[in-house]
């Protein structure tokens, strides 16, 4: 059988006395997988052992059938891996051109015409190609994030690292990122982070729920929706007691946890599994 | 039209080789020329990735005065670009290399005669490279940090062409420094050695601790001896004359060598 793109096993890592991962384990392959989680639930640490930026202290990793922990394998994974940190930093002073070409050099793409390419691939995959000669400090932040997007695209990598993505991101560039990010997806491994349900929603074929450095889901969207189902009310009249209410759209009171007098089950949402998984992490997230 | 495109210059405009100048006149004659623009492919796609090639070599060309000269000394363009963004190389810093330097020139002045005005410069003199490579890398010092050591090429080689930039120009200007100095012997290039040897070691330092941690114990270690030497009665300049050149050179030695061997420890993260 052919190995995963990504094997982790068992992987740990401690800040002091944090568990910011506590036994993560799971494989990818070909296609986007989702990875959802309330703030501080280890989805940044996750992504950046995946990035090889950061060293796990116990289990095994496997990245693109290559070990990170030798320098030589290391290197080759970085040629074939694009990644996006959640804050990723920019020069200020440079052109949004002088940024990626910066960067496509520390990416070891030395020839001045294949760099020159490269770096306009890149800008038009993601609608920059009018502001190269920009200044990034004269950017809006939708076009910044998708600036440092468009780094993780140089070099055509194999497997794509994004850590939340979409924030900061307005309806329409949300769009526009689905369509490149789902293209993307077709033939490459894509991990995303998201404490947003909606672009599991709409993007993700897998979705792996993280909470406290831990794996409590790992599976199909709508399976992760079914897991709500039994859990998620509708009533007439705002209930009294525990559990969370809102009142939805067609003026119905919607109810996650027990069944509040005369409510009716409802058809449970990917939403409803999340917040009904992560609890009061989320519930505080929320909050 | 006085000339036409010929068969070499062509071949090499239509492989993207020529010069930014060439590429720009060939343009503009085979706009205003039908046999000329006859002879390049009717293909839109050629045409628009041509266009765009021309315009991004406009945009190279317009790169700062620091990037162009060195591309012109022969530095290839990548190594100019990962010099171009070396974060210490400011006019801030610059400012306050030439502040630095010119305060303890004046102090060498202000005691003539007496080689502890002269050894306030010695002093100094090496630990301006020291402060600007705490200041060139790292993740406090670097916005793109996090990219940077995610990247294939070697954090070392980065880190080296950063280092070898800061001491390439506060050397230079602590150089330039020399002539205004008071009374000019060999010893007063007696900082050089010492200059380079205490930035390697903070280089290595910096392998286990912080940058900035790194540059800030070198620097109290050397302020140290300085201060051991420039009690009264014992040689001021004892640090910068022959005898302790060849500890320095040592230390540049093992320093340089240690290095090396902790190269794989500049390609992680390093906290956030
Ligand atoms: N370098 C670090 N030093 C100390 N604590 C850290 C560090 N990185 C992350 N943490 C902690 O680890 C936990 C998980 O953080 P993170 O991976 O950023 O979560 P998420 O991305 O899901 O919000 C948090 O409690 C965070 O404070
Ligand atoms: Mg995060």
């Amino acid at each position: 059988m052919n190995e995963p793109t990504v094997e982790i096993n068992g992987l740990g890592r401690r800040f002091g006395r944090l568990r910011a991962l506590d036994d993560v384990s799971f494989s990818l392959d070909d296609g986007i997988t989702g990875l959802l989680g309330p703030n501080g639930a280890g989805k940044t640490t996750m992504l950046r052992c995946l990035a090889t930026v950061e060293t796990p202290d116990t289990g095994r990793l496997r990245i693109l059938r290559r070990d990170p922990g030798r320098v030589s394998e290391r290197t080759e994974i970085r040629r074939r891996l694009g990644y996006l940190p959640q804050e990723p930093g920019f020069y200020p002073n440079f052109t949004a051109y002088d940024f990626l070409d910066y960067l496509a050099v520390l990416k070891e793409l030395v020839d001045d015409g294949q760099r020159r390419r490269e770096v306009r691939r890149v800008l038009d995959a993601v609608d920059l190609g009018d502001r190269a000669m920009t200044k990034i400090r004269k950017l809006s932040g939708g076009m910044r994030r998708r600036l440092a997007l468009a780094q993780a695209l140089l070099a055509d990598p194999q497997l794509l690292i994004l850590d939340e993505p979409t924030t900061g991101l307005d309806p329409g560039q949300r769009l526009r990122f689905r369509d490149l990010v789902s293209r993307l997806g077709e033939d490459r491994t894509v991990l995303l982070s998201t404490h947003q349900t909606e672009d599991v929603a709409a993007l993700c074929e897998r979705v792996i729920v993280m909470d406290r450095g831990r794996v409590l889901f790992d599976g199909p969207p709508r399976g992760l929706a079914e897991t709500a189902r039994g859990s998620v009310w509708l009533a007439e009249q705002r209930p009294a007691g525990g559990g969370v209410t809102w009142r939805n759209a067609d003026g119905r009171y919607r109810t996650i946890g027990d069944p509040p007098a005369g409510a009716e089950l409802a058809d449970p949402t990917i939403e409803d599994g999340y917040l009904l998984l992560v609890g009061d992490a989320a519930l505080a997230d929320v909050a | 039209m006085s000339w036409h495109v010929d068969a070499p210059l062509l071949r090499r405009y239509l492989a993207g080789d020529t010069d930014l100048a060439a590429a720009l006149s060939i343009e503009a004659h085979v706009s205003g020329c039908g046999a000329c623009r006859a002879l390049l492919p009717d293909d839109p796609a050629w045409l628009e990735d041509s266009w765009s090639g021309v315009a991004d070599r406009v945009i190279v060309a317009q790169r700062g005065p620091m990037e162009r000269l060195l591309v012109r000394v022969g530095v290839g363009t990548p190594s100019a670009r990962l010099l171009a963004a070396t974060p210490s190389l400011r006019r801030s810093w610059w400012a306050a290399v030439v502040a630095a330097l010119a305060f303890t020139v004046a102090a060498a002045h202000a005691a003539a005669g007496d080689d502890r005005g002269l050894l306030l410069f010695l002093a100094l003199a090496p630990l301006l490279p020291v402060a600007g490579v705490a200041v060139a890398y790292g993740p406090l010092a670097d916005p793109v940090h996090e990219l940077t050591v995610g990247a294939p090429m070697s954090g070392l080689r980065l880190l080296l062409i950063r280092a070898a930039a800061v001491l390439c120009t506060t050397v230079g200007l602590a150089l330039l420094a020399l002539p205004l100095l008071p009374a000019l012997s060999w010893t007063a290039a007696g900082w050089l050695l010492p200059a380079l040897a205490l930035t390697t070691v903070s280089l290595v330092l910096g392998s286990w601790l912080s940058p900035v941690r790194a540059s800030a114990a070198v620097t109290a270690v050397w302020l140290g001896l300085v201060a051991l030497v420039a009690v009264p009665g014992a040689d001021a300049l004892m640090l910068f004359r022959a005898g302790a050149q060849a500890w320095f050179a040592a230390l540049l030695g093992a320093a340089g060598a240690l290095l090396l061997a902790r190269r794989g420890s500049f390609d992680v993260g390093g906290g956030r």
